[in-house]
């Protein structure tokens, strides 16, 4: 390449068959392509040097219009290549200078690739996001349990409607109450998320745990206590969903929401990773 | 897309929710979190996922919708993730204190001579919620407050 292009690398994969690439572009709407380094090939593609300098490269990466683009380009470019092979995803980002210094990464790290993409033949991820509802975690029931007795909210609370010390005394008692039963409706919660992941881990390949979201990204008051991806044969994707929805269908205020086959992402690193 | 192992086509395998162009969240989650990290030629701080991911949210909706949904912080804290920090440490101050006044026996002087009930009632409730950016981290801070 000239020095006017650097190298995107969307993923690594073998006994890829490069018709799939045929027509897909990519970043910056520029065609895919492959290169070859014994028994590993890296899905590549060429973008300009200087959109994708640094100072460049991190101004878009601030822009989430710009961060959308790049990354439905490189997902659907990972997509394509997992339709025909098993595949590593690369981080969104990942940029060289030349092919070269591709090629060099593919000798470098030929055996844990090799490997890797062994381990992922046939298989797929499968995602699954548990949330329970707030009005459970208020009263402390999450799923059938009976709620805890209120605190006795004291003297202060009854016998006088003068507003004042006893009226603030009772608001606090109520308040604390409130928090406390809160408290153990989270830790309840959070211990069925960690059940659920237990079980769904026993019918996978391999799992992991992501950071738990913000309530904020679902746009609702849900408290999210699983964020998991499992990887599963490619032949037990539905078994798999079907078993994880009915580890929650009797649990009265968890919802979940299933999503796959994806790439594997979160299984790119590997068995023990 | 992925044919080779994907059992059945979208159309008659209900179990499973395919990605759809829409799962804007999905894709970034792992786009931006997942995958081969390698040291490129290229060095970019990626900025922080979630953060992103929620300002990506902004602009699939409106701002009225967002409004709606109580994403409404950005107005007051460009920084956003440290805006949100602040919320949470000012949420475990105020609990901290409710839980002090109550342990003297006396009620807190803002709500002398009010019926504590509407907005100002309602704030620390409201606060925790926007603040809670780690709910279960928060979950086991006011464990350790109790045991004080």
């Amino acid at each position: 390449m000239s020095e006017g292009h650097a190298t995107w690398v969307y993923a690594i994969t073998s006994d890829l068959d490069s018709a799939v690439l045929a027509g897909i572009e990519g970043i910056g709407g520029e065609p895919v392509r492959t290169l070859a380094d014994n028994s590993l090939t890296a899905v590549i593609g060429s973008i300009d040097a200087d959109a994708f300098g640094e100072e460049a490269f991190e101004r878009m990466l601030s822009d989430p219009g710009q961060v959308e683009v790049l990354a439905r380009a490189h997902h659907r470019v990972v997509e394509v290549v997992a339709g025909g092979s098993p595949v590593l995803p690369l981080r969104l980002a990942t940029v060289y200078r030349n092919d070269d210094r591709v090629r060099a990464l593919l000798k470098q790290r030929q055996a844990r690739f090799a490997e890797t993409l062994r381990w992922l033949t046939g298989r797929g991820e499968c995602g699954v996001k548990v949330w329970a509802d707030p009005a459970a975690l208020a009263t402390g029931r999450t799923g059938g349990e009976p709620a805890p007795a209120a605190p006795d909210p004291g003297p202060a609370a009854g016998g006088s409607h003068r507003p004042g010390h006893g009226a603030g005394a009772a608001y606090l008692s109520r308040r604390r109450a409130q928090l406390e039963a809160r408290a153990d409706g989270r830790l309840r919660a959070a211990q069925r998320g960690e059940d659920i992941h237990g079980a769904l881990t026993g019918r996978a390949v391999a799992a992991r745990q992501h950071p738990l979201q913000d309530p904020r990204l679902a746009g609702n008051q849900e408290l999210m206590v699983l964020n998991g991806a499992y990887l599963v044969d490619a032949a037990r994707m539905d078994q798999f969903a079907a078993y994880a929805r009915a580890a929650v269908a009797d649990l009265a205020r968890f919802r979940l929401d299933i999503t796959g086959p994806w790439p594997p992402y979160s299984f790119a690193d590997g068995p023990d990773g | 897309m992925t044919q080779q192992w994907r059992p059945a086509p979208a159309s008659t395998s209900p179990m499973l929710q395919r990605p759809e162009p829409s799962d804007l969240a999905e894709i970034l989650e792992r786009v931006l979190d997942k995958g081969i990290v390698v040291a490129g030629d290229i060095r970019v701080n990626l900025v922080d996922v979630e953060l992103l991911t929620i300002r990506l949210r902004l602009l699939i909706a409106s701002v009225d919708r967002a409004r709606e949904m109580g994403i409404d912080w950005w107005e007051h804290d460009p920084t956003l993730s440290s805006g949100a920090r602040d919320l949470a440490a000012e949420n475990r101050r105020l609990r901290e204190r409710i839980g002090e006044l109550q342990a003297n026996g006396r009620p807190p002087a803002i709500d002398d001579g009010e019926e504590p009930t509407g907005a100002r009632a309602a704030q620390p409730a409201e606060r925790e919620r926007r603040g809670s950016a780690r709910p279960m981290a928060q979950g086991g801070t006011r464990k350790a407050a109790r045991q004080q």
